[in-house]
């Protein structure tokens, strides 16, 4: 009778709403994360799309360089090669064109009133503007920039910074550093701010002059008269400009951007939702330990049904729908709770500048049905061990409790040891064999840990009687009986305590594993500092940087190599290139400055030897692309330049991640006229010099170049670590989730025990336990199965970083470290969150009335 | 042996009219107890005007039909409850003029209690279960009398079995242990022996008995039962939240006939 069994159902939700409400708390946040991770990627491609069409509106074409080949590899940079302006003249002939607007974007940062580059999230970058741009870029206020004198930023640097129109503004760029009048600020149709770069935008004669472009510009874009065929003056352009150039049209174009933005959205997304996942999964052990609980308290009530005739089946069935009653409503506030996440998430991220475009959240039905899979799944999942149990109550415990459970013994240590066993392999094989794709990682190494982590949880209920014994007996002895209490009572119900404390544990052992990985990257990053550099200072490009790789132009290490004090400096520039048909990334460096300044453990060959002539490889990507010291190769660069190289050097430290190198010499020769970038550079100070006197210049000459800074290797140590500790915080932000859900569900399990212990309570208060001794009681009972999970999440997490850290490829970590200091904070923060999970059952326990709780059965 | 009668002692206690000192003979006892569940027709008076006092070294059984009142006015001797009018007191002590933690600590140190059944913390064994209510207080207790008391109950054996792992006998003697551990001024049983068969619980009564005879233990003991009321010094008699008379030294039979006539 399917109608009574979901009208006990419907009852059983009813009367007890306390707990109802917990569990459909738990599947809501759970299943908010899920859905919000969607939203939130589903709403940024929306508007990026809409962002998209605005500012290529006008263009109908666009003539552009043609590289020699595309690199496929994921955010390379494939921009094509820059094209001389008097292409735009060659236009002007053309019939059925409109508007020809050369245009380009260059490195230009707007300076501050003290002369230093102001701070954004986004990039920093120059254009060209004119009042009938073919692009979707839109006048705020003023008018456009005519001349040197005079120039227009966005609209959101303006009024970040207090620009008024009028005022001077500088900025600097490859050439040099410019004070101009504001005339004007821009903005998107529907933005002041162009995702959160600055722009400098001057008249085209100026731009190209500032910028440093040699006459060259990035593309040409081309408004066809009305009217006009747009396949005809295609023919007609190429027809005058020949097939050195690529055309394409205002559709390719979208089609091109959407494409690199949703790689990035799509990145950003994978992440949320791995940390959704991670959320989902803990609620999933919170929901099934508040199953297993609550059917033990309604032991009495089951096996009445079963006496008065209900099927073991029957009973099944009921705890099903009451689970897919729960989880449905977890689902559909999970579902709305998930659009407030998502903006959320934009609010943060735009609050340190990431300037997202704001827009309504996007709620696609494919975001509908996953959170609805991961709600009800994980709900239902997690109810069926409980009802299976209940299942299995003889209609005799109706009568006598304790013959309820006494029929099922568990065999939690050998599943438990098992499925660690799998999982552990699978994770194992995941990271090591990665036996093809992605995907196979995931699956393999994110259902290892899955498996991984279910397992220990079931594992840790055989140790925890004598951990939390061990943890507790501090406690125990000092606060004497309140403490011996609460110690005894996580030790009575050692599958409820391992259960709520798992919960926990899987956050806390991902922050460990994202700890040790942490230590490990930071101390290979100083052990390779130490092992393969000598230089003294280390030139990155300054925060922002600007369009393409974001680096600095050569000028500056030019500047510093010529200064007296240093010994030598060579830029690092990095550049595409095809060896024999395969896409590889080369570094170009100075070569006698590089054999200075890096020891690369060389095999054959040193840098000195290096001409333009010559290609350096790592010893491991020098056999996979069958080439041997003194071999020669072709090298094809990506505006087409063709080269023989041969193989002067072969090195076997990659730490710094780059395989192939070339001399500066020959890319400057390959390279023409188009700007060049570094994307950083070392420099030593010559051994006579005193090191204070040569620092001070080192800083002086940069006080003309805010596009790059100069660090020493300490600096530059300090600011890796800072780095990787923001990088730490924020996957620790991301699990704080996870965290809250499992401290709420320790709350809840320690609600729910203290319900069942009504009475004891009632008693003990009766025979003379004060309020403050019955919430301390229950305050060090959470406080012990808090530190308990702790305590297996740091074992079982570190286990893991170490794991990770050792699948990382040698030159990324090459060393392992630890760091006790986030042990000890984990350890502290797991007591605060047992305080936390103790605040309302504590008071639950301490303001019971004790004749009522004496009188409970 | 007539209880003191204070007049004007209605309504809440109140320390500026705090009444003269209990009379030392009592162990505890009630002026005008007055009880009321509910409002309007719901109006239930579960003690309306009892004035009864326990004297010390005394086992004196509380009897009556069941919902006359006696578990009522036990928890509000206790301290378990509180009045709607009138007094309670234990030694010296009215129970109104104490806040909740001085009630918890006169509970600790000055009450025992024995229940009908659930008397023992499942986790804690038979011998810590005994000493809790001095543990609770962070002190040791009287090692001699706690180990006359355990030996008395013929629990030695035992002391390290948790409750679980005992009958409900023994439970029960646990129980009885505990209140008398602790040496309190008075020890108040609610049926102890409702759960248990007749010779089990004959056991219990005549521990009780004894630690009333050879220690000097007050007790205070409501049943419904004319045999375990027959153990007791003074039996009084409880109807419809009233007392109705009492017997001093009875038999079960002249219990047995004076519950008859209560209308039991
Ligand atoms: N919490 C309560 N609320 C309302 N009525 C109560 C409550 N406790 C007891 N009563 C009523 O007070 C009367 C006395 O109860 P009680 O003292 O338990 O009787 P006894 O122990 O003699 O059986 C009964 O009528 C009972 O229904
Ligand atoms: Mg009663």
């Amino acid at each position: 009778m399917a109608g009574s069994t979901s009208l006990i159902a419907r009852k059983s939700i009813r009367a007890r709403l306390g707990r109802t409400i917990a569990i459909v708390f738990a599947v809501m946040a759970g299943v908010s994360f899920v859905a919000g991770s969607f939203v939130l990627a589903d709403s940024l491609t929306r508007s990026f799309d809409g962002l998209i069409e605005d500012l290529v509106q006008d263009v109908d074409l666009q003539v552009r360089g043609k590289n020699a080949f595309e690199d496929e590899s994921f955010g390379s940079d494939n921009d094509p090669p820059a094209i001389p302006i008097e292409v735009a003249d060659q236009l002007s002939d053309v019939d059925g064109i409109a508007v020809i607007e050369p245009d380009l974007a260059a490195r230009a940062q707007i300076l501050n009133s003290d002369g230093e580059p102001i701070t954004v999230t986004g990039g920093m970058f120059g254009t060209q503007y004119q009042p009938d741009t073919l692009s979707g870029v839109e006048l705020k206020e003023g008018r456009a920039s005519v001349g040197p004198d005079e120039l227009v930023v966005d609209k959101a640097t303006a009024t970040r910074e207090g620009f008024e129109l009028g005022d001077p503004v500088s900025y600097s760029t490859d050439t040099g550093i410019y004070t101009a009048e504001l005339v004007g600020t821009v903005g998107t149709p529907d933005s002041d701010s162009f995702l959160g770069t600055s722009v400098v935008a001057l008249d085209l004669d100026t731009a190209l002059d500032h910028f440093g472009a040699n006459g060259l510009v990035d593309q040409i874009n081309v408004g066809i008269t009305d009217g006009a065929d747009i396949d005809a003056v295609e023919a007609k352009i190429v027809a005058a400009l020949g097939s050195e150039y690529e055309i394409v049209d205002r559709e390719m174009l979208i089609e091109e951007f959407q494409e690199q933005i949703g790689q990035f959205i799509s990145i950003f997304g994978t992440g949320l939702l791995i940390f959704a996942f991670v959320t989902a999964f803990v609620a999933a052990f919170i929901i099934n330990n508040v199953f297993q609980i609550t059917i033990g308290q309604r032991l009495r009530e089951l096996a009445l049904l079963r006496a008065i005739g209900a099927s073991g089946k029957q009973v099944r069935r009921m705890i099903s729908i009451e689970a897919l009653g729960v989880g449905v409503a977890g689902t559909v506030f999970g579902i709305i709770a998930g659009l407030g996440v998502a903006q959320l998430i934009v609010l943060g991220f735009n609050a340190i500048g990431a300037g997202f475009p704001s827009s309504a959240p996007v709620l696609l039905p494919r975001t509908v049905i996953v959170a609805a899979i991961v709600g009800i799944g994980v709900t239902m999942l997690s109810v069926i061990v409980p009802s299976r149990r209940a299942a299995k109550i003889p209609p005799v415990a109706a009568m006598r409790p304790e013959l309820g459970f006494a029929a099922i013994r568990s065999r939690r240590l050998v599943v438990g040891t098992v499925t660690t066993t799998i999982g552990l392999l699978m994770l194992l094989v995941g990271l090591f064999v990665s036996p093809g794709g992605t995907f196979a990682l995931i699956i393999l190494a994110g259902g290892g840990a899955l498996l991984l982590f279910l397992g220990i949880a079931s594992v840790s209920a055989t140790i925890a009687t004598p951990v939390t014994r061990a943890i507790g007996w501090p406690i125990a002895k000092l606060f004497k009986t309140p403490g011996k209490l609460a110690r005894d009572n996580v030790a009575r119900a050692p599958r409820r305590t391992s259960s709520s404390a798992s919960a926990l544990m899987i956050g806390v052992a991902l922050v460990s594993a994202a700890a040790v990985f942490a230590s490990s990257l930071r101390e290979s990053i100083t052990a390779t500092l130490e092992r393969a550099v000598s230089a003294d200072y280390i030139v990155q490009g300054s925060a922002g940087g600007g369009p393409g790789n974001g680096g600095f132009p050569p000028i500056i290490v030019e500047t510093l190599a010529e200064l007296p004090e240093i010994s030598a400096a060579t830029p690092f520039r990095i550049a595409n290139a095809q060896v024999d048909d395969d896409t590889k990334t080369l570094t170009a460096v100075d070569p006698e400055a590089a054999a200075q300044l890096v020891d690369f453990d060389n095999i054959a060959g040193s840098f000195d030897d290096l001409t333009a002539m010559s290609i350096a490889i790592h010893d491991e990507a020098a056999e996979s692309a069958d080439l041997k010291f003194g071999d020669t190769t072709t090298v094809t660069f990506q505006n087409g330049e063709v080269r023989e190289l041969q193989v002067d050097l072969v090195f076997a430290d990659n730490s710094f991640g780059l395989n192939w190198f070339i001399d500066l010499e020959l890319l400057d020769e390959v390279s023409g006229d188009e700007t060049q970038s570094d994307v950083f550079a070392l420099a030593a100070l010559a051994d006579d010099v005193d090191p204070e006197v040569g620092d001070e210049a080192v800083r002086a000459a940069f006080e003309q170049f805010p596009q790059a800074s100069v660090q020493s290797n300490a600096e530059f140590l300090q600011e890796q670590e800072d780095q990787i500790n923001q990088l730490l915080f924020l996957i620790g932000f991301l699990l704080l989730f996870a965290i809250v859900i499992a401290v709420i569900g320790i709350s809840i399990t320690l609600a729910l025990g203290v319900f069942e212990r009504t009475r004891e309570i009632g008693l003990l208060r009766a025979v003379g336990m004060t309020r403050r001794q019955t919430r301390r009681a229950v305050r060090w009972e959470a406080v012990i199965v808090s530190v308990f999970g702790a305590l297996i999440g740091v074992v079982v997490g570190t286990f893991l970083g170490v794991v990770l850290s050792q699948a990382v490829p040698e030159n990324v970590i090459s060393d392992l470290a630890f760091s006790p200091g986030i042990v000890v904070l984990i350890l502290i923060g797991a007591v605060f969150a047992g305080l936390a999970a103790a605040l309302y059952p504590s008071f639950k326990a301490s303001n019971m009335n004790v004749l009522e709780a004496i009188a409970t059965e | 042996m007539a209880p003191p009668r204070p007049t004007g002692m209605l309504g809440h206690m109140n320390t500026d009219l705090a009444p003269p000192a209990p009379p030392t003979t009592a162990a505890a006892g009630s002026i005008d107890a007055m009880k009321i569940y509910g409002v309007g027709d719901a109006e239930v008076r579960a003690l309306d005007g009892v004035t009864v006092s326990f004297e010390t070294g005394k086992f004196t059984a509380i009897m009556g039909p069941s919902g006359s009142g006696k578990s009522t006015l036990l928890h509000c001797l206790a301290g378990l409850d509180s009045l709607t009018a009138g007094a309670t007191f234990v030694g010296d002590t009215y129970l109104a003029a104490l806040n909740d933690r001085q009630l918890t600590e006169l509970r600790r140190t000055k009450i025992g209690f024995v229940f009908q059944a659930f008397n023992l913390i499942p986790t804690l064994t038979a011998d810590e279960n005994i000493r809790l209510p001095m543990m609770l207080g962070g002190e040791t207790g009287d090692e001699a009398w706690i180990d006359q008391v355990i030996a008395t109950v013929g629990l030695k054996d035992r002391v390290h079995h948790r409750p679980s792992e005992l009958s409900g006998g023994q439970q029960q003697r646990v129980a009885v242990a505990r209140a008398l551990a602790s040496r309190p001024d008075i020890i108040f049983a609610d049926e102890p022996t409702g759960n248990l068969d007749s010779t089990t619980g004959a056991e219990i009564l005549d521990f009780m008995r004894r630690a009333v005879r050879e220690f000097g233990q007050t007790i205070v003991m409501v049943t419904h039962d004319p045999n375990a009321a027959s153990y007791a010094d003074r039996v009084v008699f409880v109807a419809d939240g009233k007392i109705d008379g009492e017997l001093v030294d009875p038999t079960s039979d002249e219990i047995f006939e004076r519950m008859k006539r209560l209308g039991h």
